[in-house]
């Protein structure tokens, strides 16, 4: 079996070299042959990939052992179903699976454009086989999947138990999801730059395939947040930890994007910039993979160390280099149409959005890799952490939050006084009033009421947009409360899914603030039939037992949690000990409401039957994950709206 | 034209303050990095700041009190130790010989290290060891 997965590796390596080829050779000379065998080299790079996966699942599933990377990363004792998440638990797998997700972003590409006749498009289809040629190489040569043991182990090292984890089987395939889509918006910008595009079709194309993916990256880096919530027992959910900041660069850079692509749209501005994001977006995904993988830094999801760093440096330098010289190449085709007529306007504050994003993308780059640059500048290594990242970034994002509520209802070009009169006194007044009804409740400090109003005002002026937009449309106007909304929704999707996303930024900023400034922590060891108090709360010790759960003996705590009077049930927070790693795991108990969860962490028995409790309540942290969904269901909503692509294509564009 | 001078002034404020944040974060919370050797060894450690080391606890050192919660154990990279104090629980994959890194302040009379952050590197348990050759 191992000889059919190393040898479909190998072709699909042989089929993306053919298909860069084929498809240059193609454009160079004209002829559709070539164009054709190249594509349909991408599809059979797709089907190979494919093929290597079910080989390595068929495997791990099996516990074939004679696999090495079988017997690296499963054992007998693991749940099939980790068994089969192990295909990511590793390098070779994991970087098979990046390459299954570029072939089928390469295979949804060429099957959404298979009735267009244009080159522009194999060039797209040439650079998406180019990065294939990458990471098939990879594969074939410096890490491959498919090693055989000589002499096969009875049963292998097994899983780690921090990966053995529901949240941890989806999260990876979904940031893969969000990583490597964001090939197609680059492959679009360098076909542009290539085959000297012009006209505003490709924006449009490209802004859906960025929206898509840019989805799947924000769910999966809040899944990554949830998972290091409920699996890593710190209490926390977001530590500026290395591989955190990997996955939230491009995501921020990605938003950037798809907000200065509309000044694009609309008036033929900031085209070098636009190109240069996607470069970057696309780099910082490469560049997120590479300190996942390299070990450069020390982090707690980095669960791989090896060889692989320089290769991808290598391949970030290249192809940066290349986007680079096409920029610089092709000046005279990005040029822009139109100047900025007043800061104040719609094209101003998407440029100050731009320039926060990028501040933001910087300091976070900066902060996370300070040891290298800073050894490399003054000799002396520096390394900063969560203090650094809050002290700069909270500001720049609280900046960000402002301008939410304020973007969208200045007008383009110039916004005169009483457009800004009528916009902005009541989202402002709003804004007083929800701080002033905050400082009774213990809202202090300039942030936080910088947050709380800015929350209110963005929440008024998207209020505000829908009730406009309903009185403004009759035929909507006639029908009543809710359906109003869904049918002024359905008329603009872009828009009011716009609105929606940013209203479920708006529920993380509120989460964010609630966790982290009104968090709440005790802690103790309990005898049986003592309480530990804790806010309104009160956990009492029942006792402690131990209970064998699958591949792992649980000990653990039962507390009976009251709130005031009211006694709310048992809670079990467990220390796990896996029977294959010998390795102690803290399994938290999670008492989750919409106001507050109730954080409870047993740090182990001690010799004289007491159970040492820590225990936190982590306000409006749910906030965060309910807003997470509100996000993907508005990027759903915009990404549904197909009208302005059917307007340029009637524009012939 | 006045907008466009507008706009560079407003962006180079925001640039100015963007740059202003960064450094004075640095300034006041960067941390030395430095190996377990290189601060053990410094005639003058620096004054000012926190650190952070990297390097592996010393096998038979860990003393755990696990009521307060306090956690000492020696910290080496082969060659010098250091002291760690960290008022906190264990960390799961904590134990002898394993990678940790922390950061916090240091008490050059005590050599010891007064730590706030406590990370353990996840055990390389799980990548290839022990497996033996592949077949060729």
């Amino acid at each position: 079996m191992s000889e059919i997965g190393r040898l479909s590796v190998l072709l699909a390596f042989l089929c993306s070299c053919f298909a860069v080829v084929s498809i240059a050779w193609g454009l160079r000379t004209g002829m559709a042959g070539p164009l054709k065998s190249g594509r349909r080299a991408v599809w059979m790079v797709c089907g190979l990939t494919l093929l290597a996966i079910i080989v390595l699942e068929r495997a791990l599933i099996a516990r074939d052992f004679s696999f090495r990377y079988v017997a690296e990363h499963t054992s007998l004792d693991l749940p099939p179903m980790y068994a089969f998440s192990s295909l990511w638990a590793g390098q070779e797998g994991s970087l098979l699976l990046w390459l299954f997700v570029l072939s089928a972003y390469g295979a949804a590409f060429l099957w959404s454009y298979r009735k267009r006749l244009d080159p522009f498009y194999d060039a797209v289809a040439m650079v998406v086989a180019g990065v294939m040629v990458f990471f098939t190489s990879l594969l074939t040569f410096v890490s491959p999947p498919f090693r055989i043991l000589a002499t096969p182990p009875a049963d292998g090292n097994g899983l780690n138990p921090l990966l053995q984890d529901p949240g941890m089987m989806i999260h990876p395939p979904i940031l893969y999801t969000g990583y490597v889509g964001f090939i197609i918006p680059f492959a679009f910008g360098i076909a542009v730059l290539l085959m000297n595009r012009t006209g505003t079709r490709w924006i449009e194309e490209v802004r859906r395939w960025t929206l898509f993916c840019w989805m799947f990256l924000g769910f999966g880096v809040l899944l990554g947040a949830r998972w290091a919530y409920v699996e890593l027992g710190w209490g926390g959910y977001w530590g500026w930890d290395p591989v955190e900041n990997a996955s939230l660069m491009p995501w921020l850079v990605g938003t950037a994007f798809l907000h200065s692509v509309m000044v694009e749209q609309r008036r033929g501005m900031m085209k070098t910039w636009n190109v240069a994001l996607i470069v970057l977006t696309f780099e910082l995904s490469i560049f997120g993979t590479f300190l996942t993988r390299s070990g450069v830094l020390t982090s707690v999801h980095s669960f791989t160390e090896s060889n692989i760093g320089p290769w991808f440096l290598g391949f970030i330098l290249i192809s940066s280099t290349i986007a680079t010289a096409l920029i610089l190449y092709r000046k005279a085709l990005l040029e822009s149409e139109n100047r900025l007529d007043a800061v104040v306007s719609r094209e101003g504050s998407f440029l100050f959005n731009n320039v926060l994003f990028l501040a933001l993308t910087f300091a976070t780059f900066l902060g996370t890799t300070f040891p290298v640059l800073s050894e490399a500048v003054t000799g002396a290594k520096i390394s900063v952490s969560a203090p650094f990242f809050n002290r700069v970034n909270v500001p720049i994002a609280l900046a960000l939050l402002l301008l939410t509520g304020a973007g969208p209802v200045l007008s383009w070009k110039r916004v005169t006084a009483s457009v800004l009169k009528r916009n902005f006194l009541i989202p402002v007044f709003v804004g007083v009033l929800a701080t002033l009804v905050g400082l009774p409740f213990g809202l202090h400090g300039v942030y936080p009421i910088v947050c709380v109003f800015g929350a209110a005002f963005v929440i008024a002026t998207i209020v505000m947009e829908f009730a406009r937009g309903i009185q403004a449309r009759k035929d909507v106007a006639e029908a009543r409360g809710a359906m109003a909304v869904v049918s002024l929704v359905e008329k603009n999707k872009r828009r009011y899914g716009g609105y929606i996303v940013h209203f479920g930024m708006v529920m993380i900023f509120v989460g964010v603030l609630g966790s982290s400034v009104f968090q709440k922590e005790a802690h103790g060891p309990l005898l049986p039939g003592e309480s530990l108090a804790l806010g309104p709360y009160s956990l009492k010790l029942r006792g402690v037992e131990n209970k064998p759960v699958a591949n792992a003996q649980h000990t653990r705590a039962i507390l009976d949690v009251s709130r005031g009077d009211k006694y709310l049930g048992p809670a079990y927070p467990a220390k796990a000990m896996y029977f294959k790693s010998q390795q102690p795991m803290t399994e938290i108990a999670l008492r989750q409401t919409p106001a507050e969860d109730l954080y409870l962490i047993l740090g182990g028995v001690n010799e004289d039957g007491s159970a040492s409790i820590q225990a936190y309540i982590n306000p409006l942290v749910s906030l965060i994950w309910v807003g997470g969904i509100v996000m993907v269901l508005g990027t759903l909503i915009a990404l549904a709206d197909r009208m302005r692509l059917k307007r340029e294509e009637k524009l012939g564009a | 034209m006045g907008s466009r001078i507008r706009l560079i002034a407003v962006s180079l404020a925001v640039i100015g303050s963007v740059a202003y944040l960064i450094l004075s974060g640095v300034k006041q919370t960067g941390l030395h990095y430095m190996t377990v050797t290189e601060l053990a060894r410094a005639q003058s450690p620096p004054e000012e700041g926190g650190f952070r080391l990297d390097g592996r606890v010393a096998i038979g050192t860990v003393q755990y009190d696990q009521k307060a919660p306090q956690l000492l154990f020696q910290m080496t990279d082969g060659k010098e130790m250091i002291g760690v104090v960290y008022p906190g629980l264990m960390p799961d994959a904590f134990g002898g010989g394993r990678e940790v890194v922390v950061e916090g302040t240091f008490d050059p009379r005590a050599r010891t290290l007064h730590a706030t952050k406590l990370v353990t590197k996840c055990p390389s348990k799980y990548e290839a060891e022990g497996l033996g050759k592949d077949k060729t």
